[in-house]
């Protein structure tokens, strides 16, 4: 068996395993920390990971699809980011699980603060902070917002599970503290897939 | 007395407007700062809404900026106004 096997079998392992407590419990907070120990897990295997397999970004970042289901769009990749790159606080809607292969990312959790009133206006604050790293990861809930920057010398190898696929993303809201605003934009993110 | 950082002169050619844009901003920070009101959303370079055409002169893409543009794009003159600008000629997408 290839590790391109082994890495497909514990991946539809993974998913199969994250229907059982979804089927169970809903996406609940419990839930989400249930799942994130299960891609955690996944994570620590980085013989299942070899980087040979997967194109290095030129620029800044790539995400490998690796198990995009059809029916209820759930959506697991392997995501590639060099040192340095950074996306400004967001909300993609959908909850989403993070862990490490290899690298660090710093993701900073933020709430909005505004009443909501003014279009295109919102301000945001920082609400707690999480350094992804081999053997950590994170969990986000559907409108959580927050920003990522790859820290350190080495790119951040990780991976990725969301409630939906990118390819489904219906939108992305982007808030910037520097400009009090907020911009919901399509996804762009599939765009970025190998 | 605080030096005033070096600057480069910046125009939009879409509104005709010159603006000043120093070293530690990106274009971006000058144009809204100036009361330009440049297409973003994201400003840091992962959606694609700013994406410039660039008509004269040279604006540094930094490396983590430009991961919506495609190498394509970066041949036909696209760029980011999250980016530092050297002198130069940006038509915003608006």
């Amino acid at each position: 068996m290839t590790a391109s096997d082994k890495r497909n079998l514990a991946c539809k392992k993974l998913l199969a395993d994250v229907h059982a407590i979804t089927a169970k419990e809903g996406i609940t907070p419990s839930a989400l920390h249930a799942l994130k120990l299960k891609l955690v897990a996944l994570a620590a295997k980085a013989e299942l990971f070899p980087l040979a397999d997967f194109a290095m970004p030129v620029a800044e970042a790539r995400n490998h699809p690796l198990l995009v289901e059809d029916n209820d769009g759930l959506g697991l990749y392997l995501t590639i980011s060099r040192p340095g790159k950074e996306a400004a606080p967001h909300d993609h809607g959908i909850w989403c699980i993070n862990a490490a292969i290899a690298g660090r990312e710093r993701h900073k959790i933020f709430r909005r603060t505004d009443n909501l009133a003014q279009p295109g206006y919102a301000t945001v604050e920082q609400v707690g902070e999480v350094m992804v790293e081999p053997g950590s990861g994170m969990a986000m809930a559907d409108h959580d917002i927050h920003s990522t920057l790859v820290v350190g010398g080495t790119p951040a190898v990780g991976l990725a599970l969301y409630g939906y696929a990118l390819v489904r993303f219906p939108s992305v809201a982007w808030y910037h503290p520097q400009f009090n605003s907020v911009r919901t934009m399509p996804s762009r993110r599939h765009a970025a897939m190998a | 007395m605080a030096r005033t950082p070096k600057s480069h002169r910046l125009t939009i050619g879409n509104t005709r407007q010159t603006i000043d844009c120093t070293v530690n901003q990106t274009v971006l920070e000058a144009a809204l700062a100036a009361g330009i009101d440049y297409p973003y959303a994201c400003a840091t370079g992962n959606c694609g809404t700013c994406t410039s055409r660039l008509d004269f002169g040279k604006v540094t893409l930094l490396p983590r900026n430009d991961a919506c543009l495609s190498p394509q794009q970066i041949k036909a003159g696209r760029r980011l106004p999250v980016a530092p600008v050297h002198a130069a000629t940006l038509r915003s997408p608006g």
